[in-house]
């Protein structure tokens, strides 16, 4: 798993990603990124770099309820 | 809302055979036998392997407790028959009866509200004989069977006759049976369980099956109509007709469609299966105007177990007695007839000196590993039909949204992955593992043709010419095995990647043994040893 800086314009993705979720509900936003994790995960393919990428976000949760 | 005007009409009961008991020797004369086999449990996997043994040969005894086929009551269990096991039964002799009863099938459809998420064409992987997919009530498969059976030996099924008590002795299993004449008792080189999930023999061993129970609820609804629906498998993740949940529409013999519904966790089986409130779901799916007779409506829920060990001894475990999963796919009464295909040809070789005992381990080694693959696999359908969790339940709208405009993501939808015949692991008496081969046609034979006669492994060698065969001469004299030329260019070469040269190496289930590129008879004498259970370690390949 690649965790150097990779994303070409981080704070334009952020922004957009932001956007991406501009007047939605709580409800609506988390389906949205459940379609959004589903299409990134395309992108990678790889099982082994996917299950890296699970089991490090489950890891960095910041203090919130697991 | 339901139509309390509407009058319901059940068909009339399918009309099963009866067999008569007939008073065995034992009783007859007082005395125990030995027999080399004793099955108990005539359902698929006890009748498949009774089949095979008898046209292997083998004077096997099976004792079922009832004196017909299929469930009192007019069910149907299982309904889809996989490539694999029409094989089987094309080896066996009954695949056309298979083939002219049934339904052919080999699309599915998988559906959300009224859109088609994905769709797949099984043909499209098939060089088989025989199709991906017949379905066809079980109890006619068992029919089909318990006939043929009779045909190769007249005395083998033995039917009211009930097994109370087994002993495990060192070289014999003692079974005690009940029937309608009084009880007696018979010796068992190999004791084979075929009594199905809920076996009091296997419970009377002591033996741990780990069973967990699923609390999914659905309702089988089997009905009789003419309907121009495709013959087709289709399945619906969220059915607007069935407050959506998931649905199931498939094709039986007979016109009887087998209509299977998700329900409520909390549903009231003996409510949901109310005739009234049954034919209230099927007016919401078939419309008003369509004429339908129940056929049988039966509540159930998953549970699935899988024994940690499938011979114990000299009793060996086949079918549900050993393991059971969810639906999905038809992974259970396909598993039970490959766990017969591939204990059947062991037993035989074992009792007729031409193998060692401990390829009766392999079956453990290799029918176990099926089993577990099957249980993840459907485990893995079970939790996208049933989400555990609101956030399960989000994931799966998301593949469900995708799916309608990324393909990608049709992948992703699971409504069942349909039964293939497992691969299996590397084990003691297969180092390089093992793998299916389809019934290819070649050269005016095929290979379930090669494999119908005797309980010999196949050598198939490519651009084989007379010097070669000549050189292997000496090993069938001496091993289970004949080896035969084929023709380097055909159909038989495509389909397994052979060379002028390669020698492939076909066990009697139709497993791929060891694939060999320059064959020596050395070399191809240590795969045969290793095969059958002969070699300290098998060889490397």
């Amino acid at each position: 798993m690649n965790s150097a800086p990779n994303i070409a314009d981080p704070d334009g993705f952020y922004e957009a990603w932001l956007n991406a979720h501009e007047h939605l509900s709580d409800a609506d936003s988390a389906e949205l990124d459940a379609r959004l994790v589903l299409l990134l995960a395309n992108q990678l393919g790889d099982q082994e770099l996917l299950l890296e990428c699970i089991a490090a976000a489950r890891a960095a949760s910041n203090g919130t309820k697991r | 809302m339901p139509n309390t005007a509407e009058t319901w009409k059940f068909a009339p009961a399918y009309e099963l055979p009866a067999w008569p008991f007939v008073e065995p020797p034992e009783l007859v004369t007082g005395r125990t036998r030995r027999h080399p086999v004793v099955i108990a449990g005539g359902g698929l996997a006890g009748l498949t392997l009774a089949c095979e043994l008898a046209q292997r040969g083998i004077r096997a005894v099976l004792l079922d407790e009832d004196d017909t086929v299929g469930v009192r009551g007019a069910s149907s269990r299982g309904i889809c028959y996989a490539q694999k096991s029409l094989e089987i039964f094309e080896r066996l002799g009954i695949y056309e009866r298979i083939r002219a009863k049934g339904i052919t099938w080999s699309v599915g459809r998988t559906f959300s509200g009224a859109d088609e998420v994905y769709a797949f064409d099984l043909k499209d992987e098939s060089l088989s004989e025989q199709p991906p997919f017949i379905n066809l009530q079980q109890f006619y498969l068992e029919w089909f069977l318990v006939e043929r059976i009779l045909e190769l030996d007249a005395e083998l099924i033995r039917w009211k006759s009930r097994v109370v008590a087994i002993d495990n002795e060192s070289d014999h299993v003692k079974v005690e049976v009940e029937t309608p004449a009084g009880r007696y008792a018979l010796e068992a080189e190999w004791f084979i369980d075929a009594t199905g999930a809920n076996s009091r023999i296997r419970n009377a061993m002591g033996l741990e099956v780990n069973a967990s129970h699923g609390t999914d609820r659905w309702c089988i609804t089997d009905v009789k109509f003419k309907q121009p629906f495709a013959v087709e498998r289709w399945t619906w993740i969220d059915a607007p007709f069935n407050e959506h949940r998931a649905v199931w529409q498939h094709l039986m013999a007979d016109e009887v469609w087998r209509l299977d519904y998700q329900m409520n966790e909390g549903a009231d089986p003996e409510a949901i299966s109310r005739p009234e409130v049954a034919g209230a779901r099927l007016r919401e799916q078939l419309g008003p105007d369509v004429e339908f007779e129940f056929v049988w409506i039966g509540p159930y829920q998953y549970r699935d177990h899988l024994l940690e060990r499938f011979r114990v001894g000299r009793t060996l475990f086949i079918g549900d007695s050993a393991h059971v999963v969810s639906p999905f796919g038809a992974r259970g009464g396909n598993n039970g007839i490959q766990d017969a295909a591939n204990l059947g040809w062991k037993l035989a070789l074992v009792l007729n000196g031409e193998a060692g005992e401990v390829l009766l381990d392999s079956y453990h080694a290799e029918r176990h590993a099926a089993a577990e693959e099957n249980l993840k696999v459907t485990s893995r359908t079970t939790r996208f039909l049933a989400p555990r969790s609101a956030a399960e339940y989000r994931m799966r709208r998301a593949v469900v949204a995708l799916a309608r405009t990324h393909e990608f993501a049709r992948k992703l939808a699971n409504t069942g992955r349909m039964a293939q015949a497992n691969a299996y692991p590397s084990s003691h008496c297969a180092p390089s593992g093992a793998r299916s081969l389809q019934n290819v046609a070649f050269e005016g034979t095929s290979v379930m043709r090669e494999l119908a006669e005797g309980t010999r492994l196949l050598g198939l060698w490519f651009g084989a010419g007379a010097a070669e065969l000549a050189s292997v001469e000496d090993l069938e004299k001496r091993w289970p095995v004949r080896f035969r030329s084929v023709e380097a260019d055909g159909a038989l070469a495509h389909h397994l990647h052979a060379e002028a040269g390669t020698l492939v190496l076909v066990r009697p289930d139709a497993y791929i043994a060891a694939v060999v590129d320059r064959a020596t008879p050395g070399f191809v004498e240590a795969l045969l040893r290793s095969a059958l259970g002969r070699a300290a370690v098998g060889p490397a390949v």
